[in-house]
């Protein structure tokens, strides 16, 4: 399991404080959904990937390069052409210059959370962290809103996620792999194929006992997140374990030599090669996670060697696969960091580095009826701001729900008839779609 | 030393309200004649006639903050927005006011004050990125205008340091939606001045839900519970109380609630006000799995259960307290605890020259012993600490023959002996002063202060220079890897082993060293060892002797000033303001993390946030704990007693209808996943014979709350525990924070429960099961003391039988007589075995007895009789007795009762 440490040192959501009570900390636990949200006509998407590039990408090294800038602005990476006209990005991504055609380019994505938790809880929940609440990430709330089939989990993170799933409650959080896959080894998710000599029969005649037995906190379970989540798990573990597709999905050595190739050997291309399985096994929500960003010190020798060939590798092997697979129509990618880095290079470390900087940042986005080959959005001369109106991340949000046929105005309501937008401020963005 | 704590605003406040601060302040034509206090700005500033000149440390720079200027999406951001640049919620007031004097036009402009940016621009929309901020002429206005015409003055020296901020109401009771009160707050300055500063200070709302702050102070209620609104000026910050009580049940409507012990007492108080009833008490069988799980994170053993039931002694649960103390499970768990706390991380130690398991169990081993003999927690931590690797006196080499005696396998002497733990401070990414720092605040303080590494933080005191001028106290730690650091007499001893290694002249370096001499120490010899210690810094050593080396100032958060060069070690201050009675952390720290423990939430939640924002939900009872556990010497087995045995503690999880949503103030027992640990250990003694399951308590080899090191990479490892114990949630010990744990729940969990091999193995009567325990098979002894298991039945009987033939022809009767003596034997036992071959999966318990073992020893309760007859069912349409237990256990196992403590 990849580890990314951010310089915060943090890495679990750790600052929410409330001390309601009625209210706060126990919302989830009494929160009473209204019906959801009604599905979009039209929608292209029906699963997505989310990839999060935690420690937060320098945009200027990436995808918004600035090579008329200032040597101390600028950086020493270059610009190259790309397979869409116009349309450049850095050098060490050769490969998905190769394949712009199938993302656009989101610039000057801009907010004001500079702090790694913060800036994340952001980004993977589309609204802007407030105390009293914690946001449900996204697959959490695609899990609520398209359940898929039983037997396969809906949300898995590969090999874990900063998607909670907040005041929705535990049930809706990720299937976590716990691990990545390795090259050349076989991939299986511990647990997940009947084992021990048990046939089927058995385990149903366990579960039907287990349900008449399972009945000491049933007057007070509607109070407690927890107790709810685990009567979900239970039901969900015996479905995904009695299904023989459930561990076919996760068995990455059943795809041919040919195609896993271009996915490489690294962890993450090799998790972008199960992301591509899964989804086509009908789980609806992967997220996974390519993380060392936080180049506050040697920005340009730690991109150039590692997380750029990485990225160029996994992210161009997943779109061409899903297109191979005919999955790409289908499934929307959304690829972001928390924030991006100072376009200043600071002079703490011999060759400089960036520091955070939520104020210009880039995204990108990917399939689910989005048009690739496009940039939206532009930041000023040095990439220090959007050129003109800022895009947001809850906009990215709500163009990413709207891509999976989710309203994203959709309110839930608790029980006390608080609504709660899914996304609170977001607005589509059309030229995504266009 | 006094200490800036959570309670001296609200201590003034509350004496305010009570009027025991009169006036005391010179009248003026400002002031409020009732009083004393200078009136608002709002009010002195109003109009143009105004002719005060405000203070920049008072009004300018709080009047930023308050509009928003110095926030990091503005003007705080540290790259600026429109070249100009504030510090971030105005912490720097030098920085901000050299850079009020920059500009072209110049922002503030003395001399012509009304063509000043800082006029000019945010009263004008269209100017003005960032909007109107205030309005021309307004009291905003009036202030810096009036500062501007004053000579947009500022002088460092004269900074002040705020005496207090006085929020009257100090608490805000509302009784219905909608209420609202009007906040104040008085600044109180050294020279006794007393401002009301509400238009000046920033306010914040801890749930929108409970209560709803605008930035003028103005509180309205919306729904039942109870929060804090914080309001923050200068470097204060002041959480106030803000409470609506959930039912009628308040002041003498109150129901008579029984508070035996002083914490039920603290906790009823609350309660009261809220309306909340607690639940009744829970039941003896619930005591006892709770406080068995919470206290020595263990299941407690059907035998255990069975007896305590019927233990008709009233006392009966004081007792049971007191015997799980002195349990090896006690120091285990809380050592596990302790290890998470103090970041013992093996991933980390893969430098300190040997095998990093090894310094992880020796870590865990120091802390089990002084657990083990209740050695007071703040003598714990100075070993800690105060910590270097060599003991006081020790010469390297000593020390070097010392800890290679260790790893001799017949050598008595311990790791836990040694005085001190040095590996704290010699962990990978706890080297530099800064990540020290913040390590150190959130392991004995319980306190973030990495925001102020580089700012002040929003809603707390810390700023910048408190994080400065706590930083040089790890300074003079230092760890050296190959040998001695700046120690001549040291490096020649540490040559000299080398040499006698035949390592004089070796070219090995780094790891490939570490190796080579890590198998020499397994051959018996002595080795050289990493060290830890405290060195002077090298600018001391170049100082001209004649001249006194320049100050090494330091501060302990929020206290005064000292120079660090009075002392040989500069931890010896910080331990000495850890221990003292003043301090406001280090002891609430830990009671907190511990009632955290017992309580599923933390009096502070998150238990590792003391920060002023984040107040208690009760205060006196924090205080209680804290108090009583410095009074009683930090006796740990003191605060486990006074929590265990307090009502709160042992109250039903069964909900009333006040108390059902109530998860903060402790009113009932809240349900919660039992932690990582203690799950696998459960899982793995709920599983076991009843005599390894008892082995299982009394002896901690092989539990998981005995795995010393944690890591995310261990956590991962290859075996069955490794793995469960990720799954479940297991401390990274990655950052200090206690976030690196995971309660919560999760599909892989229960996947694990249901269906992991591991799972599977145990339940099919593998040795030391309990399944194989009750399987009818024919187990025990021949009289030669053979195990019949292990005997060939059929082959024997055939040998005996000719030796017998031969015997009797031979004439040898007392061989004839045993002979036939060990043939009826093996007769007997192939019997049996005919029989259990023609009745597989047959057991040697009746049903009854079975369902209420397999209750006994996962539920720690007896079976309903509802439940005995559904489990009879199960297993009268089972293939087998066997196979149907083996259901039977599984299905418990997966129960929500099994894996939630309650």
């Amino acid at each position: 399991m990849a580890i990314s440490k951010t310089c915060d040192g943090v890495h679990r959501r750790d600052f929410l404080r409330v001390g309601a009570i009625g209210a706060g900390l126990t919302l989830s636990g009494y929160l009473r959904m209204a019906q959801a949200g009604e599905v979009q006509p039209g929608a292209k998407a029906k699963s997505a990937i989310f990839i999060n590039l935690t420690g937060g990408p320098s945009h200027m090294d990436t995808f918004d390069l600035k090579p008329n800038s200032a040597s101390e602005y600028r950086g020493t990476f270059n610009p190259i052409k790309t397979n869409v006209d116009g349309v450049e990005i850095c050098e060490h991504l050769p490969l998905l210059a190769q394949c712009a055609d199938k993302f656009a380019i989101l610039r000057g994505v801009s907010h004001t959370l500079g702090a790694h938790e913060l800036g994340t809880e952001y980004v993977n929940t589309g609204n802007r962290p407030i105390p009293s609440l914690e946001y449900p990430g996204y697959g959490s709330v695609v899990t609520k809103e398209k359940p898929g089939e039983q037997d396969i989990p809906p949300f898995v993170a590969i090999p874990n996620s900063n998607q909670r799933p907040g005041f929705l409650g535990v049930q809706y959080a990720p299937l976590n792999t716990t691990a990545t896959p390795r090259a050349g080894q076989p991939f299986n998710v511990r647990g997940i194929s009947l084992g021990g000599g048990i046939t089927v029969a058995e385990i149903e005649r366990r579960a039907n006992l287990l349900a008449d037995l399972d009945r000491t906190f049933a007057a007070v379970e509607s109070n407690s997140q927890l107790l709810t989540g685990l009567d979900r798990f239970s039901e969900q573990a015996h479905a995904i374990i009695t299904s023989k597709r459930a561990r076919a999905a996760f068995d990455i050595s059943q795809e041919s030599a040919e195609f896993a190739k271009p996915y490489g050997t690294d962890p993450f291309g090799l998790s972008c090669l199960l992301a591509t399985r899964l989804v086509e096994s009908g789980v609806r929500f992967v997220a996974t996670t390519l993380g060392g960003w936080d180049t506050h010190q040697d920005n340009f020798t730690k991109l150039k060697t590692s997380n750029l060939p990485k990225l160029d590798m996994g992210l161009s092997a997943l779109l061409n696969g899903l297109e191979q697979k005919g999955l790409l129509e289908s499934t929307v990618v959304y690829v972001t960091g928390e924030f991006g880095r100072t376009p200043k290079i600071n002079t703490r470390s011999a060759e400089g580095g960036r520091d955070h900087y939520p104020r210009c940042m880039f995204m990108l986005m990917a399939g689910g009826g989005v048009r690739g080959g496009q940039v939206i959005g532009e930041s000023d001369d040095n990439a220090m701001a959007p050129r003109h109106e800022a895009i947001t991340p809850d906009d990215v949000a709500a163009s990413f729900y709207h891509a999976l046929g989710i309203d994203h105005t959709h309110e839930y309501h608790t029980n006390t008839g608080r609504p709660i937008t899914i996304v609170r401020d977001g607005h589509v963005i059309k030229q995504l779609f266009s | 030393m006094r200490i800036g704590s959570l309670s001296w605003t609200l201590a003034a406040a509350l004496s305010l309200a009570a009027g025991t601060l009169a006036s005391r302040i010179t009248a003026a034509a400002e002031n409020d004649p009732q009083t004393g206090e200078l009136v608002p700005v709002t009010a002195r500033f109003a109009s143009e006639s105004v002719e005060e000149v405000p203070s920049f440390q008072r009004h300018v720079s709080p009047l930023f903050g308050r509009l928003g200027c110095n926030g990091r999406s503005c003007h705080g951001s540290f790259q600026g927005r429109g070249d100009f640049r504030l510090s971030l919620f105005g912490y720097d007031f030098k920085l901000d006011h050299d850079e009020l004097l920059k500009g072209e036009p110049l922002r503030a402009n003395a001399e012509k004050p009304l063509e000043s940016l800082i006029l000019v621009k945010p009263t004008d929309a269209d100017l003005h990125e960032g909007g109107q901020r205030y309005k021309k002429g307004g009291w905003e206005y009036h202030i810096f205008r009036r500062w501007l015409e004053g000579g947009a003055k500022f002088d460092e020296s004269e900074v002040q340091k705020l005496v207090s901020l006085e929020l009257s109401p100090p608490e805000i009771l509302f009784a219905k939606a909608g209420e609202t009160v009007q906040m104040k707050a008085v600044a109180v300055w050294p020279d006794g001045t007393r401002e009301d500063v509400t238009p000046l200070c920033r306010f914040q709302s801890n749930s929108d839900q409970v209560a709803t702050i605008t930035e003028d102070g103005l509180v309205t209620a919306t729904e039942p519970g109870d929060t804090h609104v914080v309001v923050s000026y200068d470097n204060a910050v002041v959480a106030v109380p803000v409470i609506r009580p959930v039912s009628e049940l308040v002041g003498d409507k109150y129901p008579d609630v029984p508070t035996p012990t002083k914490i039920d007492e603290l906790v009823v108080t609350k309660l009261r006000k809220l309306g909340v009833v607690p639940s009744d008490l829970s039941t003896d069988a619930e005591f006892l799995r709770r406080v068995s799980l919470d206290l020595v994170g263990t299941l407690p053993t059907a035998a255990e259960v069975e007896a305590f039931l019927a233990d008709t002694n009233p006392n009966k649960r004081a007792e049971k307290i007191d015997q799980l103390l002195e349990t090896p499970a006690y120091a285990a768990w809380w050592t596990t605890r302790l290890c998470d706390w103090t970041g013992n991380n093996d991933a980390k130690m893969n430098q300190l020259g040997t095998a990093r398991q090894v310094a992880s169990q020796q870590w865990y081993d120091w802390i089990y012993e002084r657990v083990a003999r209740n050695e007071p927690y703040d003598k714990l931590v100075e070993g800690v600490v105060l910590s270097a690797s060599r003991a006081p006196g020790e010469s390297y080499a000593d020390y070097c023959a010392a800890m290679s005696s260790l790893y001799q396998k017949d050598s008595e002497a311990k790791f836990s002996d040694r005085p001190s733990l040095p590996y704290y401070w010699g962990r990978t990414g706890f080297r530099t002063t800064e990540e020290r720092a913040i390590g150190f605040a959130y392991t004995f303080l319980g306190i973030r202060i990495q925001c102020a590494q580089c700012h002040k933080h929003p809603f707390d005191q810390w700023a910048k220079k408190d994080f400065d001028a706590f930083e040089p106290f790890f300074g003079k730690v230092q760890i050296a890897q190959n040998g001695p650091p700046r120690d001549p007499e040291a490096r020649k001893e540490y040559e000299a082993m080398l040499k006698d290694l035949g390592l004089a002249d070796t070219e090995l370096r780094g790891n490939q060293l570490r190796t080579k001499l890590e198998q020499m120490l397994r051959e018996g010899k002595t080795v050289p060892f990493p060290e830890i210690a405290v060195v002077d810094p090298p600018a001391n050593r170049n100082n001209n002797r004649n001249r006194q080396p320049p100050a090494i100032k330091a501060a302990v958060l929020g206290g005064e000033e000292i120079n660090l060069r009075d002392y040989e070690d500069y931890r010896e201050p910080l331990m000495a303001w850890l221990r003292s009675k003043d301090n406001p952390y280090f002891a609430k720290a830990f009671v907190n993390r511990v009632w955290a423990n017992y309580f599923n939430v933390g009096i502070v939640q998150p238990p590792d946030d003391l920060s002023l924002a984040n107040p208690p939900s009760n205060r006196a009872l924090l205080d209680h704990l804290a108090d009583g556990f410095y009074e009683h010497g930090f006796d740990m087995k003191w605060l486990h007693r006074e929590i265990c045995n307090s009502r709160t503690y042992q109250l039903s999880w069964q909900p009333n209808e006040t108390n059902a949503k109530d998860e903060r103030n402790f009113a009932r027992s809240v349900p919660r996943r039992i932690p990582s640990e203690v799950a696998v250990d459960a899982i793995n003694a709920a599983v076991a014979s009843d005599e390894k399951a008892s082995q299982l308590v009394s002896n901690i080899q092989g539990r998981a709350i005995a795995v010393p090191g944690a890591s995310a990479r261990a956590n991962q490892g290859g075996n069955v525990t490794g793995f469960a114990l990720q799954v479940f949630g297991r401390s990274i010990r990655e950052s200090n924070c206690d976030c690196d744990r995971s309660m919560d729940a999760s599909l892989l969990q229960t996947v694990y429960l249901q269906n992991d091999q591991s799972v599977h193995t145990a339940l099919n009567g593998g040795r030391d099961t309990w399944i194989e325990q009750i399987s009818k098979k024919s187990t025990g002894q021949l009289t030669d003391g053979s195990r019949t298991e292990r005997l060939n039945v059929g082959q024997e009987l055939a040998r005996m039988k000719t030796r017998l033939a031969r015997a009797k022809k031979e004439g040898q009767d007392a061989q004839v007589k045993r002979i036939s003596a060990r043939i009826e034997e093996l007769e007997k036992v192939a019997g049996e075995r005919r029989e259990a071959a023609a009745n597989p999966g047959a057991l040697a318990v009746d049903n009854a007895t079975l369902i209420r073992q397999s209750y006994l020893r996962t539920l720690s309760r007896y079976p309903t009789p509802e439940e005995m007859e559904r489990c009879d069912q199960f297993l009268a349409s089972s293939e087998n007795p066997v196979a149907g237990a083996r259901g039977l256990l599984w299905t418990l196992i997966n129960t929500k009762e099994f894996i939630v403590n309650h």
